[in-house]
């Protein structure tokens, strides 16, 4: 299976994938929505539930790919389908048949990736409470810097500080509170 | 309080590589010594990386958000809605026929024995389907060159990027559109595709479906598509025994020749329906025509016995003829479907190559 040249196509935009590059996002996106929007209407799912089904399981191939542990069994789209099935079959609460045409080998890799999810989901969920419950400038001074990759320079300009140095003693301040509100919920 | 100020400020300069040489050295003794404070830095990597993995899942919630709302919903509404609705309206339904002819309760106690009759085949052939085997084939078990992939897009006529769920072979029974095919490869399709050997792909509608004798007759329903006269005719008489016949389907992604001689007479199990034909079939092979050397199409392929090599059986011609006389002549024209056979002093390379244009990959996707 290794070899075959849509493995081929598909490594080409998973690599695109990881360096943020050539619209693969995109690509990906546009080529996989129609066949889960069919599967999801199908089987009695709206349009929404198809956009949100179809953008957890992009959610979880990014990250998946990113963290370096993606192997492809099997075609991209396979992969994504067998997500999105699991997905709603789960949100369904209906019985889990056995996926077909699909190995053991890539069904115990697909749920793995699905709990990954789920995992980060519920620390994803932390760190946002966390952060509305912050109240400004300090959210915004936190996701400029960290996020958004500002200069402290930048920060002290756009927020009125008359030196960066001030402005850094702000952000420690802020970033102590945030750590001891995450950390005070999260669990590993 | 203002210790761990100190703290976070220290370790945020030691991680982000802001302290001098000295500093750097005395920070990493302090590591050493003092556990708390270096449970503090793993702490603090750890709340970072959280941190930026939550900005960079934003970040990929944002641009999904982007690239859908930037999809043209009504056009992919249209694309992916099942054809139910229009094929309705086509498919012609035996039931309703027989409806309009013959009093109601006759018509029920036909219909009831048809199923019957349809339903003890059904599952006879099912009960013995360990020996009995349809040669539809499993689609995404197989390989598409990069080719075809390419093709696809740059072509007008593309076919959705899943390659489809099972398929099998049809052939052109007229010149307008029409194609023959096996029920059991379009059974329980959500839509079909049917591509040529050049490559192009025309989406087809079923118009008529017959269970009994497992044959399926297929429209192409895509405005591009121009029809050309067909180079063979249906032979309906019944074959001798050890006539040669061949046969062209797509077991691949390309059309294969198949080469053979009828074996028998009735079909699996005494079926009266079929040939049994030794002829080497593979699983996309179902659909296809059985043609004798004058060029004739003398059967469907349509299945093969598992516990035999080279055992397959064909659908006997005579069939196809009784369900196209059965399509309303303001639908199909009888002249269409010529009576008239172009191959008959034709070379095998030739009659091929004349044949390959009207034999067609039958693409079926559903979901199930």
């Amino acid at each position: 299976m290794k070899h075959q040249p849509y493995i081929e196509r598909d490594r080409l935009l998973l690599e695109g994938l990881v360096s943020n590059k050539d619209n693969a996002l995109e690509i990906i996106y546009l080529e996989n929505f129609p066949v889960i929007l069919r599967m999801i209407l199908q089987h009695r799912g709206s349009e929404d539930d198809a956009r949100d089904v179809f953008q957890d399981a992009m959610i979880v191939l990014f990250e998946k790919v990113q963290r370096g542990d993606f192997t492809l069994y099997s075609q991209l789209k396979t992969f994504l389908y067998s997500v999105c099935r699991h997905l709603w079959l789960k949100k369904m609460q209906g019985p889990q048949s056995l996926e077909l045409h699909v190995s053991l080998e890539e069904q115990t890799a697909m749920e793995d990736a699905v709990e990954e999810k789920v995992k980060k989901d519920e620390q994803f969920y932390v760190m946002e409470k966390s952060l509305n419950n912050m109240g400004e400038p300090c959210r915004t001074i936190l996701e400029d810097y960290y996020l958004r990759k500002r200069s402290m320079q930048d920060i002290a300009d756009k927020f009125g500080y008359t030196n960066a140095e001030n402005a850094k003693n702000q952000k420690y301040k802020c970033l102590m509170r945030l750590k001891k509100m995450f950390f005070d919920q999260y669990k590993r | 309080m203002k210790d761990d100020l100190n703290l976070i400020r220290d370790i945020e300069r030691y991680l982000e590589g802001d302290m001098s040489e000295q500093e750097r050295s005395a920070f990493d003794a302090l590591r050493r010594k003092d556990a708390v404070v270096d449970a503090e830095v793993a702490r603090h990597q750890l709340f970072l990386q959280q941190f930026s993995d939550f900005g960079r899942r934003q970040q990929l919630q944002e641009n999904l958000k982007r690239i859908h709302s930037a999809i043209d919903m009504d056009r992919l509404r249209e694309a992916v809605s099942p054809e139910e609705a229009p094929v309705s309206g086509k498919v012609i339904s035996f039931r309703r026929r027989v409806f309009t002819g013959v009093a109601a309760a006759a018509c029920i106690a036909i219909v009831a024995s048809l199923s019957t009759i349809a339903w003890t085949q059904h599952n006879a052939r099912r009960s013995t389907n360990a020996q009995y085997e349809d040669v539809r084939r499993v689609l995404s078990n197989i390989q598409r060159s990069q080719n075809a992939i390419i093709n696809d897009i740059n072509s007008k006529n593309h076919a959705p990027l899943n390659p489809g769920t099972y398929g099998g072979t049809g052939f052109a029974i007229s010149t307008k559109g029409y194609l023959v095919t096996n029920y059991h490869v379009i059974k329980g399709a959500d839509s079909m595709y049917v591509q040529n050997s050049k490559g192009e792909f025309f989406k087809a509608i079923s118009v008529m479906e017959d269970i009994s004798s497992d044959l399926a007759i297929l429209k192409i329903s895509d405005s591009t598509f121009k029809g050309q006269p067909l180079p063979y005719s249906i032979q309906p008489q019944k074959v001798q025994l050890g006539e040669e016949v061949f046969t062209l389907g797509f077991p691949r992604d390309e059309v294969v020749y198949g080469k053979g001689y009828i074996s028998a007479q009735t079909g699996f199990n005494g079926d009266t329906v079929a040939y049994q034909v030794s002829i080497p079939v593979n699983p996309g092979n179902s659909g296809g025509p059985l043609i004798n050397n004058k060029g004739e199409v003398i059967g469907v392929i349509s299945g093969k016995q598992t516990t035999a090599d080279g055992i397959a059986f064909a659908v006997k011609s005579a069939h196809l003829k009784r369900l196209l006389e059965e399509i309303p002549k303001e639908k199909l024209n009888r002249k269409e479907w010529s009576n008239h056979n172009y191959l008959e002093a034709m070379s095998r390379q030739d009659q091929i190559s004349k044949l390959q244009d009207f034999v067609y990959m039958v693409k079926v996707y559903n979901s199930h």
